[in-house]
């Protein structure tokens, strides 16, 4: 990982550029290590709606980023790939729970008010009901952070440019 | 938006804490710490509750929760956010008799939830010079509680026919 790449912040190292905001930024942090160890989705299928997100966002340091929280090898470079490329729902790569749970992820990006209910009930026939409950939780948390983060980004930007001049 | 809930609180008596009572209710891996987010987001937060709540009703809006866009907090009425203040957090805010920083929230909160989010040089400048680092990261956190809680809301659906009526609650209602 590039030097500027560790210092910028991502989803996956936000918690280190909002600690300053103190205790609730700790809960904030504590929420997100809560999201990588529970029943419902494997971290590598979590990794997976992190990508889709950073493709929808067009975040090229997101979509580069190394998460930490997955076990190494985890996800191959040939289904990371295909994440980022927008084409696992059409590749044999993928199980269907997985393209169940992308395709609620890419719907739940572009507008949450628009989620078709036959896009929810297939999630939700793979992961139960508090599964689907905790995916929604999963994807706003992550969203938030690639948002926060890129925000972040421009912040520190403008912070240079001003001490450059 | 879907008009039937895609998931239902757990059975069970009610607690009284808003959260605990619906559908996060069934996911108790992370039920304890988005309730104390919510509680550290208001209680703890390093701007003013007007402010907090200025950028709380302008995601509420854009995400359109009918839920929350209905929901007024106490803290916020008593720091100086009427009603009819509450009313220019719309398109034209930046015209309205908001106060600067008000205005600086809400354009704060515009750049977190454009798609994709981000903010150009001139308005990072002018969110540097009028909140500490601290300030802004505390907006940041909020706003990602506010945001994560009201697509939440309708991602699970079962939303009443708007409006509904204004509510005041107290923090209390969400945490604890």
């Amino acid at each position: 990982m590039s030097a500027a790449l560790e210092r910028s912040p991502t989803s996956l190292t936000l918690d280190r550029h909002l600690a300053i905001a103190g205790s609730a930024a700790a809960c904030f942090a504590r929420l997100w290590q809560r999201l990588w160890l529970q029943p419902y989705l494997s971290a590598e299928l979590l990794e997976m709606c992190r990508l889709s997100l950073a493709r929808l966002h067009r975040d090229a340091l997101e979509s580069a980023a190394h998460n930490p929280h997955l076990p190494a090898a985890a996800l191959s470079p040939e289904r990371r790939a295909s994440v980022l490329a927008g084409d696992s729902q059409r590749s044999p790569l993928f199980s269907p729970k997985e393209k169940a749970v992308l395709h609620f992820c890419e719907c739940y990006a572009l507008d949450a008010q628009s989620i078709a209910d036959e896009v929810a009930d297939e999630a939700k026939a793979h992961l139960g009901e508090a599964g689907l409950v905790f995916l929604i939780e999963a994807l706003g948390c992550l969203d938030g952070r690639i948002r926060t983060a890129r925000c972040l980004r421009d912040l520190a930007q403008a912070e240079g440019a001003a001490g450059g001049e | 938006m879907a008009s039937k809930a895609r998931a239902s609180a757990p059975p069970g008596a009610p607690t009284g804490n808003l959260i605990r009572d619906s559908a996060l209710g069934l996911v108790p891996e992370t039920l304890t710490e988005i309730v104390a987010l919510n509680g550290a987001v208001w209680e703890r937060s390093l701007v003013p509750p007007a402010l907090l709540e200025a950028i709380r009703l302008r995601n509420a809006r854009t995400v359109n929760c009918v839920y929350c866009k209905s929901v007024r907090y106490e803290a916020a009425r008593a720091d100086g956010l009427t009603e009819e203040r509450a009313a220019m957090i719309d398109a034209d805010y930046a015209r309205s008799a908001l106060g600067e920083r008000e205005k600086l929230a809400i354009a704060l909160a515009d750049a977190y939830l454009g798609f994709p989010a981000g903010m150009d040089a001139a308005l990072a400048a002018r969110l540097r010079r009028a909140f500490s680092a601290a300030q802004l990261a505390s907006m940041f956190v909020a706003l990602m509680a506010f945001n994560f809680t009201s697509r939440t809301a309708v991602s699970i659906g079962g939303m009443p026919e708007e409006p509904l009526p204004i509510t005041v609650l107290p923090m209390s209602a969400t945490h604890g």
